[in-house]
C-alpha cells in the first residue's frame, strides 16, 4: 500500500494494512488563530462562505500536514437549518445558538428544503470544492451532528435533560426520532458532495448522562442510522465514556473520536478490535498549555497503545500554539 | 416531626416534584420550623443528591430533577420566612466566561451553593470581562465563580482572572473556577484561588474560601 494520506486514513479507518507510520486526523476542528494567520482566513468568514470554509480546511493539510481535511467547525450548521438563530461569532468566538425553537417540545418540522437552506449548503459546496483538491489524496472528512445533539439545540440542554429526569420519556423519544432524518439527510448530502467519512457528533457525554441513559434512548436511534447511512461514520462523543464504549461498538459506528479521559488503552482493549479509535491528545493542559515535547509523548503514548488514527481529542481552543499542532503530525511521522 | 421532613427529605432525593409541595404544606401545618424544614429536609436531601452525582449513581438528568422539586419546596416555604430566619454564607457571583454558552454544570453549583445558605447571583453566560467588573464593582460579591465549559474558551477564563486581578478587585474577593475542561493545575496555573471539580466540591471551597 503507498503511505499517501487518504490511504493511511482509509486504511486505519476499516483497521486494513499499517503503512509507514500512523495518520494523524481531525473529525473536529483544528482551526486556531496561527493557522487563520498563516492563510488569511478567518471566523466568521470560514463558517459562512465555501471558498473560504474549504480553503482554511486546505490549510490543515497544506501547512500543517494533517492526513484529513475538514471544513465544518461549528455545531451549529443543521440547528440553523432547524430554526435556531445562530450567532456566527468572530475570530475569537466559536458560534453559537441562543435560542431554542422548540423547547415547549412541539412536533419539529424539518423544512422541505433543509438541504439548501445556507449553513448546509455551505458545508456542502466546501466538501466539493476540496473533492476538486485533494480528493484521492486526502481524506475528506464531513460532520453531521446526531438527534441527541439537536435536541439540545432545539429544546435548551438543560431543558432536554431535565425532561429526562423527570421521565418524560415519550417527549425525550419523540424529540429525538423527529430529528433523526435532518442528520440522514445532512450525512448522505455530504457523502454525495465529496466526504469520503462522516463524523456523526452526539454528545450524550460522560459528564452529562448515564450508560443507561445511552443505551435507553440512544442505542436504537445509533444503530438505525448506522444502518440507514451507507458510508463510514465515526462517531464523536466527548467526555469520559469508558463506561459505554461497548455500546459505541454494538451501535455499529466504523470508528469512535475519543477524549484523552478515556484511557488510550483501554479504550484498544475493550474495542480495539471492534472499531477504528480516533484521538485522543489532551486539548486543555497538552495541545493548549503544553510544550510540543508534552504532546509527542502523549501522541507517542496513544500509538503505542494502539489508536488507529491519531488528533487532538475535540475541537481545539482558538489560540492553540501552531507548534503544538504541527508536534502531533511530526510524532507521527516517527512511524509506529 | 422527624417523620414529616424525612419524607420530604426522600421525595427531594427521589424526584417527587408533583409531591414536594404537598408535603410541605403538612410540615408547615404540623407546626414545624421553616427554617427547619429548609435544613433538614431540603438541604440535606441535596447533600445525599450530590454525593450520588459525584459517585456517579446519579448524572445531569436526575440531578436536574430533584433541584427542581427542592426549588418547588423552597418557593411554598419562602413566605413563611422571617429575617433572620436563613443568614447568608456570603455572596457568589457566577457566571460562564465569554464565547461560552453552557451553564447546566454553573446552575447546578448555583443550586448547591444556595442550597449550602450562600446568596447567589447568577450573572448568566457569555460574559466578557468588562461584564464581569462592573457587577463585582457594583454587588462587591465575597466570591465569584466562572465556569467554562468547552476548552476552546478556557483562554477566556484565563483573561478574565488576569484582568480582574489588574484592576485590583481581587483584594476583598476570592476567585473559584470551575467547568469539566478545568483543572487543578490550570486553575493554580491562572492564578485562581480555587477550583471544584464537581459541585459539591465547588460548595466545600466556596465554604474555605470565606473561613467557614
Amino acid at each position: 500500500m503507498k503511505s499517501t494520506s487518504y490511504n493511511l486514513i482509509m486504511s486505519a479507518l476499516y483497521k486494513g494494512m499499517k503503512g509507514e507510520r500512523p495518520p494523524v486526523g481531525n473529525p473536529t476542528s483544528i482551526v486556531c488563530h496561527g493557522l487563520m494567520d498563516l492563510c488569511g482566513i478567518s471566523f466568521p468568514e470560514a463558517h459562512l462562505e465555501p471558498q473560504a470554509m474549504a480553503e482554511l480546511a486546505l490549510a490543515g493539510h497544506e501547512i500543517l500536514g494533517f492526513d484529513t481535511v475538514m471544513p465544518e467547525y461549528s455545531v451549529d450548521q443543521e440547528a440553523a437549518a432547524l430554526g435556531c438563530k445562530v450567532d456566527w461569532g468572530d475570530r475569537n468566538r466559536m458560534p453559537d445558538s441562543r435560542h431554542f425553537p422548540y423547547e415547549d417540545f412541539s412536533n419539529v418540522k424539518i423544512p422541505d428544503d433543509f438541504l439548501e437552506k445556507p449553513s448546509i449548503r455551505v458545508v456542502l459546496d466546501a466538501l466539493s470544492i476540496l473533492r476538486r483538491h485533494v480528493g484521492g489524496k486526502a481524506a475528506i472528512i464531513g460532520k453531521v451532528m446526531g438527534p441527541w445533539t439537536l435536541s439540545y439545540h432545539m429544546a435548551g440542554t438543560q431543558n432536554f435533560l431535565l425532561q429526562i429526569g423527570i421521565e418524560e420519556k415519550e417527549k425525550v423519544h419523540r424529540m429525538i426520532r423527529q430529528l433523526m432524518p435532518a442528520t440522514v439527510a445532512s450525512a448522505r448530502a455530504q457523502f454525495q458532495a465529496g466526504a469520503d467519512i462522516v463524523v456523526l457528533a452526539d454528545h450524550a457525554t460522560g459528564n452529562l448522562v448515564s450508560p443507561r441513559h445511552y443505551e435507553e434512548f440512544l442505542l436504537p436511534i445509533h444503530q438505525e442510522l448506522t444502518n440507514t447511512i451507507e458510508g463510514p461514520l465515526i462517531l464523536h462523543v466527548c467526555g469520559n465514556c469508558t463506561d459505554r464504549l461497548e455500546m459505541f461498538a454494538d451501535a455499529g459506528f466504523d470508528g469512535y473520536h475519543f477524549e484523552w479521559q478515556v484511557d488510550a488503552k483501554t479504550a484498544v482493549e475493550k474495542i480495539g478490535h471492534r472499531m477504528c479509535l480516533v484521538g485522543n491528545v489532551n486539548n486543555p493542559e497538552v495541545l493548549y498549555q503544553g510544550t510540543p515535547e508534552d504532546v509527542y509523548n502523549q501522541v507517542r503514548y496513544a500509538i503505542k497503545a494502539g489508536v488507529d488514527i491519531i488528533g487532538p481529542e475535540c475541537a481545539i481552543p482558538l489560540s492553540t500554539p501552531i507548534e503544538n499542532l504541527k508536534a502531533i503530525v511530526s510524532a507521527a511521522h516517527e512511524g509506529y | 416531626m422527624n417523620d414529616i421532613l424525612n419524607t420530604i427529605k426522600e421525595a427531594v432525593i427521589n424526584r417527587k416534584r408533583k409531591e414536594i409541595e404537598g408535603l410541605v404544606d403538612d410540615a408547615i401545618e404540623a407546626g414545624i420550623e421553616p427554617g427547619l424544614i429548609i435544613n433538614k429536609g431540603l438541604i440535606e436531601a441535596m447533600d445525599v443528591v450530590g454525593e450520588q452525582f459525584s459517585a456517579d449513581d446519579i448524572f445531569v438528568p436526575e440531578m436536574l430533577a430533584s433541584a427542581l422539586a427542592m426549588k418547588l419546596g423552597l418557593a411554598k416555604i419562602k413566605p413563611f420566612l422571617k429575617s433572620g430566619d436563613q443568614p447568608s454564607m456570603g455572596t457568589v457571583l457566577m457566571g460562564t466566561v465569554r464565547g461560552d454558552m453552557h451553564d447546566i454544570g454553573k446552575n447546578i453549583v448555583n443550586m448547591m451553593l444556595e442550597g449550602a445558605g450562600f446568596t447567589v447571583v447568577d450573572l448568566g453566560v457569555d460574559l466578557t470581562v468588562e461584564n464581569l467588573m462592573e457587577e463585582i464593582e457594583n454587588l462587591k460579591p465575597d466570591i465569584l465563580g466562572l465556569s467554562a465549559l468547552l476548552t476552546i474558551t478556557l483562554p477566556e477564563m484565563e483573561r478574565a482572572v488576569r484582568e480582574i486581578g489588574d484592576k485590583g478587585l481581587r483584594k476583598n474577593m476570592k476567585i473559584m473556577v470551575g467547568g469539566a475542561p478545568v483543572r487543578k493545575a490550570f486553575a493554580e496555573e491562572i492564578g485562581a484561588d480555587g477550583h471544584g471539580a464537581d459541585a459539591v466540591e465547588a460548595v466545600d471551597l466556596a465554604k474555605r474560601l470565606i473561613g467557614k
